[in-house]
């Protein structure tokens, strides 16, 4: 095993991105690490090798695993000159002729018949297609460096309300999609106002408020803050690390994400800040016009936004929380998640949160939050949730301190 | 910027053609040109450079969006949303009890909704507010214009008379208690003929016109800029008959329900729907429910459910993001057409509630103990 530190060298690149070389031991050790502020280069490791990790100088510089998406798995990258070396404009120019125009299809065609209708070298053949199966199929990576990777980049963020930190196992993870889902009324929004609280104000992080619904409302996250701290000064410094983004289309809400990880990859410290906890409310209803009926672009613009989702939240170590409404089960008439079959694998927990059915006959019935799926707790665990208690005893206009 | 393809707001057909090409991100599409990309996929120069108009679109948009863009896409902190709350008005509904539990009246750029049963007083109160909305702004209310869109033809003209009258008579009870200037002055445009001709009123038959109506009522509200509340009365009534498809009503409803947001944020203005009432079945009993089914109930910011209780009216506050659940009684009354009122304070009009002894400007933000 190839243990030890290995150097990074800085050298430049015709491009002008940094790139850095290092070697590993071995006869393939060409080791190309990935900076965000370029097209992600990929380590050419051979099969079998036992990669080792490599101390990175500073904070930028990681090794992205094939959840970077602007490659996916199964690249459907169109070959171009220069991609790799070995493939020149006019090989490009045959292959066209063939009907051969991508990366996959490159790769998942005999050789030998293309050998013989492009008229070129088979062995030439061989090693472009060598190079392209090493630069970009996926990495593998050993089981006790990503848990050492997860230890130290995973943070628990509290939510503020010991009952829904039981549930979910001492809080919400970073790096995982959390959803919530509820019939109206029954306290999703409270709840994410809560979160934002207890994240601002408790652990002094920046949090991002997406708002489709118009249901946020500044006051009510104003009277949490009061309710958990006294001083004026330090209940308007966590009001400002709140940033809320109103958007009411699905586009717009895809705009707003890419603008969030954009500031976060560039790390500009004015606008986001050291950013935890990204809170969505609601997911369900940008998305339900589009679903259903014969159209199936619904179901392709919400895998895009799922993918956008789990990489903002894998890549930069961040908790999503998104709420989803609620639909009756045909068959046995429970309540479940909206958004149907392909949504349910995208969060990695559900909380199912219930309110009074029929609040103006009986009496107070408290709300409740059940979970329906999480990693690490049994699900069908049942809690109280006690959403109003942190409301001031009478109401008085409230007004900050300039 | 690295915009994936797949979030840029292109027809579908023509995403799958650039997907299938290989393209990725939009900075591909923009190095290609309109020649190039026209060759590639196979559609003529003139939607190659349509698409590429779009792509530029939303790259320049997402330039300008970290400088800090405006309409309803617009990033502030909360500090930010809790000053403007807090200087924004409510639009009353001379009832002390109901604006009590709604938190000082009906909020503006919120959706509420009002369900209940067919009698109970939604269409009164719909009425009521629409006169409310354009009481001056010296007495405490917001001084903007009201959208009327009816379906079930419910509206009657000589009852909002009955309504606008009493409102009017109240300000100038108060303004003779008060004799200020800028009352004075307020109550020479504040008559009859000003609110009625202040109320746009649309009928709506069947659920196409109310949709066309709503996704045209953003430019009607860009010419009218006054306007600071629209009030759909009778939601469910097109959508509950002929209707063979219940997802196609949900997919309806539901990006109705995203029109109607975006033009209460855009224009500032309150939104009011109200809704009936429908049976479910549980296990063993029944129960009345909002219509329209469970993915409705969570386009309304705001639910007020109103219900009877033998005769007495009861509102409940059933949703809200900032109120607690509070149920109180209220009344429907008429107006006494000529009778004297010696004490301002014992004045009902159209919709009251406990009479409150401490109705009186400023109505907003001093709410009376006794309530």
């Amino acid at each position: 095993m190839a243990a030890g530190v290995v150097w990074v060298a800085l050298k430049g690149h015709p491009l002008g991105v940094t790139r850095h070389h290092c070697s590993v031991g071995g006869p393939m050790g060409m080791l190309r690490a990935v900076c965000p502020h370029g097209p992600p280069w990929y380590p050419r490791v051979r099969y079998g090798t036992p990669w080792v990790p490599i101390p990175s100088p500073h904070r930028s510089l990681r090794f992205h695993p094939r959840s970077a998406p602007s490659h996916s798995a199964g690249a459907m990258v169109v070959l171009r000159a220069g991609l790799c070396p070995g493939l020149t404009e006019e090989m490009i120019q045959l292959l066209r002729a063939n009907n051969i125009r991508t990366v996959v299809d490159f790769v998942s065609s005999d050789l030998e018949d293309v050998a013989q209708s492009c008229s070129l070298s088979y062995k030439a053949l061989v090693a472009v297609r060598r190079v392209l199966l090493a630069q970009f199929s996926a990495f593998p990576t050993n089981g006790a460096d990503l848990y050492e990777e997860l230890k130290s980049s995973t943070a628990i963020l509290p939510t503020g309300n010991p009952s829904l930190d039981q549930l979910l196992d001492a809080g919400l993870y970073t790096g995982e999609v959390t959803e919530l889902a509820g019939a109206p009324g029954s306290g999703k929004t409270q709840v994410c106002l809560s979160i934002a609280a207890s994240v601002s104000l408790g652990l002094r992080q920046h949090v991002f408020f997406l708002d489709s619904t118009g249901g946020f409302t500044a006051s009510r996250l104003y009277q949490m803050l009061q309710a958990r701290v006294e001083d004026k000064e330090e209940q308007l410094e966590a009001l400002q690390r709140v940033q809320v983004v109103r958007m009411f289309d699905i586009y717009e809400m895809l705009r707003a994400l890419h603008e969030v990880r954009d500031c976060l990859s560039q790390q500009v410290e004015s606008s986001a800040g050291p950013l935890k906890a990204v809170l969505i409310d609601s997911v369900s209803a940008v998305l339900s016009p589009l679903l259903g009926g014969r159209q199936s672009e619904g179901l392709a613009i919400m895998m895009q936004l799922a993918r956008e989702l789990k990489t903002l939240a894998k890549e930069f170590s961040v908790a999503v929380v998104v709420t989803n409404q609620v639909t009756r089960d045909s068959s046995t008439g429970a309540l479940k998640s909206a958004l149907g079959r392909s949504w349910s694998f995208v969060p990695s927990t559900r909380v199912l949160l219930q309110g009074r059915a029929v609040p103006w006959e009986d009496g107070a019935a408290p709300h409740t939050a059940c979970l329906a799926k999480s990693p690490r707790q049994p699900t069908g665990m049942q809690v109280q949730l006690d959403i109003g208690s942190d409301a001031v005893q009478e109401q008085r206009p409230v007004t900050p301190t300039p | 910027m690295q915009r994936d393809v797949g979030s840029l707001p292109l027809s579908p057909a023509l995403r799958a053609r650039l997907l299938a090409a290989g393209f990725q991100t939009a900075q591909e599409l923009l190095e290609t040109g309109p020649c190039g990309l026209s060759k590639e996929i196979g559609i003529s120069r003139e939607e190659a450079l349509e698409a590429l108009q779009v792509v530029r679109q939303e790259c320049a948009g997402d330039a300008a969006k970290t400088a800090g863009g405006s309409g309803s896409t617009r990033k502030c902190t909360a500090l930010e949303l809790l000053e403007e709350e807090q200087t924004q008005g409510f639009i009353i509904t001379f009832c002390s009890a109901l604006d009590n539990i709604l938190g000082g009246g009906v909020q503006l750029t919120k959706i509420t909704e009002i369900c209940g049963a067919p009698g109970v007083g939604k269409t009164q109160l719909c009425m009521q507010l629409a006169v409310d909305v354009q009481i001056p702004e010296c007495f405490g209310g917001v001084a903007g214009e009201a959208v009327f869109i009816d379906t079930e033809g419910s509206f009657m003209v000589d009852r909002a008379a009955d309504i606008a009258t009493a409102c009017v008579r109240h300000c100038q009870l108060i303004a003779e208690a008060h004799q200020e200037e800028d009352h004075l002055q307020a109550l020479e445009t504040f008559s009859l003929e000003s609110i009625l001709s202040h109320i746009y009123y649309f009928r709506c038959r069947d659920y196409i016109e109310l949709l066309a109506q709503v996704y045209l009522l953003p430019d009607f509200l860009s010419e009218h800029s006054k306007v600071r509340l629209v009030v759909i009365d009778g939601i469910a009534f097109p959508f509950r008959h002929d209707f063979e498809d219940l997802s196609l009503r949900t997919r309806l409803l539901n990006g109705l329900a995203q029109q109607l947001i975006i033009i209460a944020n855009d224009h500032k203005s309150a939104v009011v729907l109200t809704n009936q009432m429908t049976t479910r079945f549980g296990q063993n009993q029944s129960m009345l429910v909002p219509a329209l089914g469970e993915s409705w109930g969570h386009a309304a910011t705001v639910r007020l459910i109103f219900h009877w209780d033998n005769t007495q009216r009861l509102a409940t506050l059933y949703k809200s993001p900032s109120q607690k659940e509070s149920t109180i009684p209220y009344n429907i009354t008429l107006l006494e057409g000529s009778q004297e009122y010696q004490d301002v304070s014992r004045l009902t009009s159209k919709f009251t509630g406990n009479l409150c002894p401490f109705l009186l400007v400023p109505v907003l933000h001093s709410f009376c103990p006794s309530c």
